[in-house]
């Protein structure tokens, strides 16, 4: 006989409210229903108030973990619109931006997974290392999260020495503070004991059914949007798709403890190739036509599509977020896992609903 | 298990992570986006910072001669300051102070100047 459980729309482990309804069999997940729109603000629409230019803040507040990376790509998604190459440092800026949200990201991340199985110490542990981050992008964009750092045509600020060399003591420091992390996370009795073979996914099942981001790595699929997208910078910066094998919560874990060190080894190599000179170029006119930007977010691919009809105002913009793309993934990792694993594997997507309804 | 140690006499040996707030309140970082300051002084109600204002935070009324700023929509995007055609808007890395009624909305009155007598023409 089955029983309904309802998990959420409020629950302990979930940031943001999602509602699950689990049929249980015997204390066995066997079948899921979702439902969304808790948090649907209705941002698509409001964009129709708004000038092109406005509405990058807008689309920053999509989600507040990953909202320089929604900026960067409406911008860059305006700029292929326009069809205009913006300045090579304003590139290297957004990257580096663009990594810090990752770093922040993944961070927070690990601490919410640590707390979702109970161990809070380690939960601390990276939150306290979340800081240092936070505080460099503080110190470069004037905000903690709302970072506003690209703008249509460029970006806002430049990057001083005085950040540069934050940025390279940020980096020197986090990475020993990340690999204590790692150890922990990768060698612990107790964590293994609650991650390995836990909600598995094979390589093929994951493609198939769209999943994104980590969450695909973790299942063997190389697949990684800043090597494979038009981002050409990427192609410079010393960069290695992280890749694990198993598919299973364990797996997906390592996949962001391996893109944290992944994306200090991008800072540091954007900072030494950064040339000087202009971070801006000026875009006049009215965008017409249509144009689709895709860029890895910490969670992974965002989409944005945008469509210009020659006045001040775009006539749509659509946003694929990487959660939307992961639920059904999720959909297929809870049936045969307990009751107890499930808040696990549902952090395991890393989900962010706001993105998901905007 | 020595590891275990070396954790513990490190976090007894060395200072708290967090701060005593409000006792211990950390310096604000100098490129830290706190609160839009207006100047009212070279102001001539052009009206560009309303206008590219993205939540219309800013009013700006020609025939009452005020500048108003809700505090409570304000997003700190800074748009206002890059705009405004006689640098009559800065930031300033204070926090803007919110909870008090009369910091939801600040009207700033702006005065006439008086105007300099033209120069007599040269003969």
């Amino acid at each position: 006989m089955t029983t309904i459980i309802p998990f959420g729309p409020q629950h302990p482990v979930l940031p943001e409210p999602v509602s699950l309804k689990l049929e249980i069999d015997n204390d066995v997940v066997v079948g899921v229903l979702p439902s969304l729109g808790y948090v649907h603000r209705g941002l698509e629409t409001f964009i129709n108030t708004k000038d092109f230019n406005q509405t990058t803040y807008v689309c920053e507040r999509i989600c507040g973990i990953c909202s320089a990376l929604h900026g960067i790509t409406y911008t860059r998604a305006v700029e292929k619109l326009f069809d205009t190459e913006i300045p090579e440092r304003a590139q290297y800026i957004r990257v580096i931006v663009g990594e810090l949200n990752r770093l922040h990201s993944h961070l927070l991340w690990l601490g919410l997974f640590a707390d979702g199985f109970g161990f809070e110490s380690l939960f601390y542990e990276c939150w306290k290392y979340r800081e240092e981050v936070l505080d460099v992008a503080e110190r470069i964009c004037g905000n903690r999260v709302i970072h506003s750092i690209s703008k249509v045509g460029g970006v806002t600020k430049d990057l001083t020495k005085e950040h540069i060399d934050m940025l390279l003591k940020m980096c020197d420091s986090l990475e020993p503070e990340i690999k204590n992390v790692e150890k922990v996370f990768v060698n612990n009795y107790t964590v293994k004991q609650r991650l390995v073979g836990l909600a598995t996914m094979s390589k093929q099942v994951a493609y198939e059914a769209g999943t994104a981001g980590p969450t695909l790595r973790g299942s063997g699929n190389a697949i990684d949007v800043r090597e494979t997208a038009d981002w050409d910078i990427y192609k410079d910066l010393g960069f290695k798709t992280a890749v694990e094998k198993d598919g299973d919560c364990y797996a997906r874990t390592k996949v962001r403890i391996t893109e944290l060190l992944n994306s200090l080894t991008i800072i540091r190599n954007a900072i030494s190739k950064m040339p000087d000179g202009e971070i801006e170029t000026r875009i006049k006119g009215f965008p017409t036509g249509e144009a689709i930007m895709r860029t890895e977010q910490p969670r992974g691919e965002v989409v944005y599509y945008v469509k210009g009809n020659g006045t001040k105002k775009l006539e749509r913009l659509k946003v694929r977020t990487p959660t939307f793309a992961n639920i059904p993934s999720l959909l297929l990792m809870l049936p045969g896992v307990k009751l107890a694993d499930v808040p696990i594997v549902v952090l395991t997507i890393d989900p962010c609903v706001s993105c998901t309804e905007r | 298990m020595m590891g275990m140690l070396n954790l513990v006499l490190t976090n007894i040996s060395r200072k708290p992570a967090t701060r005593l707030y409000p006792f211990e309140i950390r310096e604000p970082f100098k490129e830290f986006k706190g609160r839009i300051v207006f100047n009212p002084e070279n102001c001539i109600l052009c009206g560009l910072c309303q206008k590219k204002c993205p939540p219309d935070a800013i009013t700006v009324t020609k025939a009452n001669k005020t500048w108003e700023l809700n505090v409570f929509r304000c997003i700190m995007c800074t748009e206002c300051v890059k705009g405004c055609p006689k640098g009559c808007l800065s930031v300033s890395n204070e926090r803007a102070k919110t909870g008090a009624k009369e910091f939801i909305k600040i009207a700033v009155p702006i005065v006439d100047k008086p105007k300099a007598p033209k120069a007599a023409p040269s003969k």
